[in-house]
């Protein structure tokens, strides 16, 4: 682990996304951190260091696109990864053009989390 | 004087008195009068004889007696006009020789009434003891007179006499029939048919039978203490009524029959037809007959509420009636008949009336009704709707059903009620509408929350097992592997995976909380309530839908409710795969038969696109669809639950464009239906599975 590694930062109310995901982006090389809630991202010091925040949409409290309009008021650009278990075909096009880099559906693929991600790095 | 006096005080001995005068003023023998007569009896100018009223002296006993007038002596004397003295005129008519004793002479004298001879007054002597002068002859003559006067007063006093008898007779019949009259008033009044009341003007009852009293209800003895009297019987605000009845009565001594009331005793009113008259000669009495109205006034009473129920009641429900002779266009409208067709009460109805408000598209039906008469079924009662056109264009809504009969000579009569079913038609088709929004919506979203509740509920674990698993791969893929680490990935792995086994078990538990009933079920009549339901739908589609049931088709077991649901969702199929036909009709055959064995088939055929034979074995599986909106399950679900009624589900293409898909379930099956809710959820979580399965 080198202080280099980009930091991805997951905010998700799902316990076993939190569990589960950051290893595997662990195993990708990134450094991780873990939130079970926009309010918890935003307290904490890691806002300034995230270069990519997969984001989960519904969460009691702040939801996911709630959060993107607050960074955006912050003037935070961090890229954003959306990730959903409700497939819902309106929201997408939308989270989009608000400036998000792609919105996964859960369960979503190795392939397509990478994909998203290195899209994400490229734009930072 | 005697002859006056005997004229004033007995006209009947006049003639005899006038005799016996001539007697003794002439001293004479015998002296008499010979009045003209046809009876014998009775003086008469026109007669043909004497005779003799009255004779004094010797020959009184000869009075009654006479002679021819052509042929003796006072005929002469009326011939000659004048006195004559006879010597022995036996001796000329020897018929008086018999007359004894004979004439010596005999001084006649004619007398005259109203210049007409009537007789002759005569004296004579039986001897000659004297013999008439002069002054005889004078005396005569100014008797002769007299005679004349008392003749005319005679005549006059026998005039008054059958006069008086003519009077006394009339008046006798008068007085019988009187009895007659009085014992049939007598039996009229005590038959108590019609109340009879005597009173006077003055307001008193002087007499009443016992109807009348039993319809004001008071006795006899009311009656006779004479507290009773008519003015008081009589309401206030009859008063005016009854001055007018009494100024008809002064005028014309009856008053014609009128209704009033009168008060009974107990203070109630009795409702009366009442008649009379004055007393002939009384001026202030009289006699009325009292008939009692009040059952008529009930039965009135009656039929005014029952035709104010009926036309409540018309009103109420919106309903008219009507009658119609067709032979002779007699058409007869209730009230509110009219109101529904918003014309003015009572004006004359006719078919070009009824034209000018029936909508143009719907004027053929009064033709078919004329036609009854030509129709094999004509006699039967039928339904129709038909539509008005309003005067400001809005339509009306009408239901009508009519029931055709004969009348005495054979003719076409309708008998029908008319219902304004517009409120009802308007709400009906505003309900349709939000029903099939609301039907469509429901479908969409059941399946669409069910799926993606479904689908939230497996992506989570699922999200997990597939994230765990690639970090597993990658960490055993590391050199040194990372075991520890893939372990408790692994770990994790088999944690999410029973994750979602828990979701399946839920799903299990809720869905199979719905048992499936089992029933006898007519699919004929499943697929009617079907077809009621999807009319509207179908009708807004263009879809023209056919129906070929089979008639006695056995009952099959299984649950009604999801084999409505099957059949509903392959009329929708059918009418959704021709919604983009146009260039021929839009055709929908919806068909029951018995099915080789013991089964029964319901097929639904179409006139679609019809099947892509390579799509075929695609159809039944969850998420093929070639709708743009479907969801692709609603086959597959069907298939589930027709499999669990021990049939099948199939399609065939037509011979000619369009599918038929079919099913076929066993009127007998050997076990029973098992639970297709929960068949259909273990398809749909195996597909959902599979498409995650193909996305990674």
């Amino acid at each position: 682990m080198t202080i280099n590694r980009s930091l991805v930062s997951v905010v998700d109310d799902d316990e076993s996304v939190r569990e589960s995901l950051p290893d595997l982006l662990r195993e990708f090389g990134f450094a991780v951190e873990a939130f079970a809630s926009a309010e918890e991202f935003l307290g904490s010091v890691y806002v300034g260091q995230t270069k990519c925040l997969i984001l989960d949409i519904a969460m009691p409290g702040m939801s996911g696109p709630d959060l993107q309009r607050e960074l955006r008021t912050r003037k935070q650009a961090i890229p954003i990864v959306f990730i959903t278990a409700q497939e819902n075909a309106t929201i997408r096009p939308r989270l989009l053009k608000e400036g998000a880099v792609e919105c996964l559906v859960k369960p979503f693929s190795e392939t397509a989390l990478l994909t998203a991600l290195n899209t994400a790095l490229r734009v930072a | 004087m005697n002859l006056v006096s005997a004229l004033a005080d007995s006209p009947r001995t006049i003639l005899q008195t006038l005799a016996d005068t001539i007697l003794d003023i002439t001293q004479c023998d015998s002296a008499g009068l010979s009045l003209l007569t046809r009876d014998g009896q009775t003086a008469d100018v026109r007669g043909k004889r004497f005779f003799w009223p009255a004779i004094a002296g010797m020959w009184n006993p000869h009075a009654g007696g006479g002679t021819p007038r052509n042929f003796g002596p006072c005929g002469d004397v009326l011939d000659q006009n004048r006195t004559l003295l006879f010597r022995h005129f036996e001796r000329r008519y020897p018929y008086l020789l018999p007359v004894i004793p004979a004439a010596e002479e005999c001084l006649l004298v004619p007398f005259y009434v109203a210049g007409e001879a009537v007789g002759t007054i005569w004296a004579i002597m039986h001897c000659d003891r004297r013999q008439f002068d002069a002054e005889d002859d004078r005396v005569m003559a100014s008797l002769g007179k007299f005679a004349s006067s008392a003749y005319q007063a005679l005549i006059h006093i026998e005039d008054l006499k059958v006069q008086v008898s003519q009077r006394e007779k009339a008046e006798a019949e008068v007085r019988e029939l009187a009895r007659g009259l009085e014992a049939k008033i007598r039996r009229l009044v005590e038959a108590n048919v019609v109340g009879i009341v005597m009173w006077n003007l003055e307001g008193s009852i002087t007499g009443a039978n016992d109807a009348f009293l039993r319809m004001v209800q008071y006795d006899r003895e009311d009656l006779a203490s004479g507290r009773v009297r008519w003015t008081d019987l009589t309401p206030a605000e009859w008063h005016d009524r009854d001055e007018r009845a009494r100024a008809e009565l002064q005028a014309t001594g009856i008053f014609q029959p009128f209704e009033k009331e009168y008060v009974r005793k107990d203070g109630g009113r009795v409702s009366v037809l009442l008649g009379g008259a004055l007393f002939e000669g009384s001026g202030n009495e009289g006699v009325a007959f009292v008939i009692d109205l009040s059952d008529q006034k009930r039965a009135e009473r009656a039929l005014r509420r029952s035709e104010a129920f009926l036309a409540e009641g018309q009103h109420l429900s919106q309903t008219g009636s009507f009658s119609w002779r067709v032979a002779t266009d007699e058409i007869t409208w209730s009230e509110q008949l009219y109101r529904i067709y918003e014309l003015e009460i009572g004006v004359p109805v006719t078919l070009e009336l009824i034209r000018t408000r029936v909508h143009p598209e719907d004027v053929s039906l009064i033709e078919k009704m004329k036609m009854v008469d030509q129709a094999p079924d004509g006699g039967k009662d039928f339904e129709m709707q038909y539509r008005l056109v309003m005067p400001d264009h809005s339509i009306k809504y009408l239901h009508a059903v009519a029931h055709p009969s004969r009348d005495q000579d054979g003719q076409l009569e309708y008998i029908a009620v008319v219902q304004d079913v517009t409120a009802r038609r308007l709400t009906e088709e505003a309900r349709d509408k939000a029903r099939s929004e609301l039907a469509h919506v429901a479908r969409v979203m059941s399946l669409g929350t069910l799926t993606a509740s479904i689908a939230h509920e497996l992506n989570q674990p699922l999200s997990g097992i597939v994230t765990n698993a690639s970090t597993c791969m990658r960490m055993l893929a590391t050199d040194p592997p990372n075991v520890d680490g893939a372990r408790e990935t692994a770990r994790r792995t088999i944690r999410d995976a029973r994750r979602a086994a828990d979701v399946i078990t839920r799903l299990r538990a809720i869905f199979s909380k719905k048992e499936s009933t089992t029933e006898s079920v007519d699919l004929n009549e499943a697929a009617r309530e079907v077809i009621a339901l999807s009319l509207s739908e179908l009708e807004r589609g263009g879809v023209i839908l056919r129906r070929e049931f089979a008639e006695d088709l056995p009952a099959v077991t299984g649950d009604r409710v999801q084999l409505q649901q099957v059949i509903l969702n392959l009329l929708r199929n059918a009418s959704d795969a021709m919604s983009g036909v146009d260039d021929r009709p839009r055709e929908l055959v919806i068909r029951t038969e018995r099915d080789e064995g013991d089964g029964v088939r319901l097929s639904v055929q179409d006139a679609g696109q019809g099947l892509d034979l390579q799509s075929m074995d695609q159809l039944f599986q969850p998420f093929y669809t070639t709708k743009g909106d479907g969801m692709g399950i609603g086959l597959s679900v069907s298939r589930s639950i027709i499999e669990s009624h021990y049939g099948r589900l199939w399609a065939q293409a037509n011979d000619g464009p369009g599918a038929t898909f079919s099913f076929s379930v066993p009127c007998r099956p050997d076990g029973v239906p098992g639970n297709p809710g929960l068949d259909a959820i273990r398809s749909l979580t195996a597909a959902i599975a599979l498409q995650v399965m193909g996305t990674l």
